[in-house]
């Protein structure tokens, strides 16, 4: 177990039991997660970091339902993950969690407006007014008809944040948010991340980036597929 | 543009659109074949019917040689080879089974400038096979007086009782009757009593053929068969006009159902076209596949985005399709008339809308059925092998 949790913390969101994932490559098995432990709670901002190859991704991926562990248990929100059909994971994903990813994932048929709604269109609940919230809050209001190659990598990454947020998720995932970006739109996602972490979101970050991994509430430390015990 | 299924697909096409454009293409080229000749054969088929209506006869009686040009020179008007005594009239008119026949000598005269005068000679008895004839004054009685048809009268001005002269006939005429228009040749004639274009067309005691009208139209086999055995059967052809038309229906119809196969093929190669498109494309998406399953897409929302796409090059490639068929269906209608051995008075090319209405459902459900596959293998991606894929967004 790798968390620091006092008697008037909150249920954790997160709870991963003996967590492993392996995948076979050819005759061999490859274990991507070796049965780690770990819990999260709301309003926690966790960078995991590793070398390349260390199984951050794969965490990433079972934390957002988008891959169920080979054995081990992990709860989301109180919930089974491995208990979940296809479509309750869909569902969890839609409702609940928020993705950010190194590419940023726009669609670039899509104006950065109706990027930011697409989520809505999957969980069939059109908000416009969140979209324009949105929108401002990321400082993309007067993008907002652009298509995503109109804009900067530091923008296309602010208008996927919006895009992770629409439909009020408990918590973020984001893998490698700055990684396609120079230090100082970095920077400046970082700065977004922190105020989003101080109204109150989930933050689960996997990073190269030393000053995201620095700003981070904790650290869990991914080697050869297990967590190495804390550094702070 | 509020954000929807359809606006979704809609905008995906942009992202290619040179290939979406061929791809269009390729379907409008197939639904354009397919259409055209759908509307070839029913407009073919519902011509031969009219012109047997108006025609109003069940036999035609011809000298001997090619039944299929005596019905073409009897319909349409031209210059007979050659022609029957007029004493066979009565030979058949004493067949049993036989309630009208109708003598006609007819006549047609070249112009220069391509078109041509056609005058027939009839009697009171033709009335008796066309009763959809209206007749402004009278049917023509006296030896000068002329029934002209509607497109003729329209032509050259003439009105009943006025006197006119026919450079192809001797002496003054007086128009006794004009007909209204018939949709048919008859409208290009001008009528006149049997006798004076026997006597000024100088075929006394000749006739060109004979419209025959049975009690009942069931009993042409054995009607055609008493014609065939009479005295003066030997000197003329018998022609059933419902099997005469039935086997040019038959002769066209092959070559239309040879070419209609082509076009099937067309349609399956261009909805495999299709296919192969879409899946190209989900090849290129697959990472944003992945990233839409990310944010809560589930595979029937994958299936229904990649369905819908399919589903819209589908339909504008028909509607386009259709369009280029109504455009070019006079071009290909007299194309199709200077080459065929038989053609109807009527429209040829008839693009109805059941036949726009058929290709449109068959295109799109082509096109169902070529988006299945794409659909299908796009919604099976689970979100983590799709993210991990390398290619798309």
């Amino acid at each position: 177990m790798n968390s620091p949790v006092s008697p008037a913390t909150p249920p954790p969101a997160v709870v991963a039991t003996a967590l492993a994932k392996s995948y076979p490559r050819g005759r061999e098995v490859v274990f991507a997660l070796r049965e780690v432990s770990f819990e999260i709670h709301a309003g926690e901002f966790v960078a995991i970091v590793g070398a390349s190859g260390s199984g951050k991704t794969t965490l990433l991926n079972l934390l957002g339902c988008m891959d169920t562990p080979t054995s081990g248990k992990l709860q989301l929100d109180g919930r089974d993950v491995a208990r979940l059909s296809e479509s309750e994971r869909t569902r969890l994903r839609r409702d609940r969690l928020g993705f950010v990813f190194q590419h940023f994932g726009l669609v670039p048929t899509l104006s950065v407006a109706e990027n930011v709604a697409l989520p809505t269109l999957f969980s069939r609940r059109p908000d416009p007014e969140r979209v324009q919230f949105l929108l401002e809050r990321v400082g993309l209001s007067g993008r907002r008809n652009h298509r995503p190659h109109e804009l900067s990598g530091g923008e296309m990454q602010r208008a996927a944040i919006a895009r992770a947020l629409i439909n009020r998720p408990l918590m973020l995932l984001a893998d490698e948010p700055t990684g396609n970006l120079d230090s100082q739109t970095g920077a400046a996602i970082l700065d977004l991340f922190r105020e989003l972490n101080a109204e109150g979101l989930t933050l689960v970050v996997v990073t190269h980036n030393p000053a995201l991994a620095d700003d981070a509430q904790r650290r869990l430390t991914l080697r050869d597929g297990s967590i190495v015990p804390a550094e702070r | 543009m509020k954000l929807s299924w359809l606006s979704l697909a809609l905008k995906e096409g942009q992202r290619r659109p040179v290939r979406t454009l061929i791809t269009v293409a390729g379907i409008a080229v197939a639904v354009a074949a397919l259409a055209s000749l759908l509307a070839f054969q029913r407009g073919y088929q519902n011509g031969l019917s009219a012109e047997l209506d108006r025609l109003g006869a069940h036999v035609l009686v011809v000298p001997k040689g090619c039944p299929f040009d005596a019905a073409s020179i009897a319909l349409h008007g031209a210059n007979w080879p050659c022609y029957l005594r007029a004493s066979y009239l009565d030979e058949v008119r004493a067949v049993p089974g036989v309630a009208t026949a109708a003598p006609a000598l007819m006549a047609a005269f070249p112009k220069s400038d391509g078109a041509q005068t056609v005058v027939v000679g009839i009697t009171p008895e033709f009335l008796a096979l066309k009763p959809g004839w209206r007749i402004q004054g009278k049917f023509p009685s006296a030896s000068d007086e002329i029934l002209a048809g509607a497109e003729v009268a329209r032509v050259r001005g003439w009105n009943v009782g006025e006197s006119v002269r026919i450079d192809e006939l001797p002496g003054q005429r007086r128009v006794s009757g004009v007909m209204d228009s018939t949709g048919g040749s008859d409208d290009a004639f001008i009528f006149l009593p049997l006798a004076s274009a026997q006597h000024d067309l100088r075929h006394e005691a000749t006739l060109t053929h004979i419209l025959v009208r049975l009690r009942d139209p069931a009993q042409l086999d054995d009607a055609v068969a008493r014609l065939r055995g009479c005295n003066a059967g030997m000197d003329m052809n018998i022609v059933p006009l419902t099997h005469l038309f039935r086997t040019i229906q038959g002769m066209v119809g092959s070559t239309s159902l040879w070419l209609a196969c082509v076009a099937t093929v067309a349609l399956l190669a261009a909805a495999a076209g299709v296919s192969n498109a879409i899946l190209m494309a989900i090849a290129e998406r697959t990472r944003e596949i992945g990233v839409m399953r990310a944010l809560g897409a589930s595979p029937g929302d994958v299936f229904r985005l990649i369905w819908i796409e399919t589903l819209l090059v589908c339909l504008a490639g028909s509607l386009l399709g259709l369009l280029a068929a109504g455009i070019a269906s006079r071009g290909i209608e007299s194309w199709l008339r200077d080459r065929l051995p038989f053609a109807p008075d009527d429209t040829l090319v008839r693009l109805e809308p059941a036949v726009a209405l058929m290709c449109l459902g068959g295109a799109i459900l082509l096109g169902s059925l070529a988006g299945f596959l794409p659909a299908w293998r796009a919604a099976r991606l689970t979100p983590r092998d799709a993210l991990r894929n390398p290619s798309g967004a």
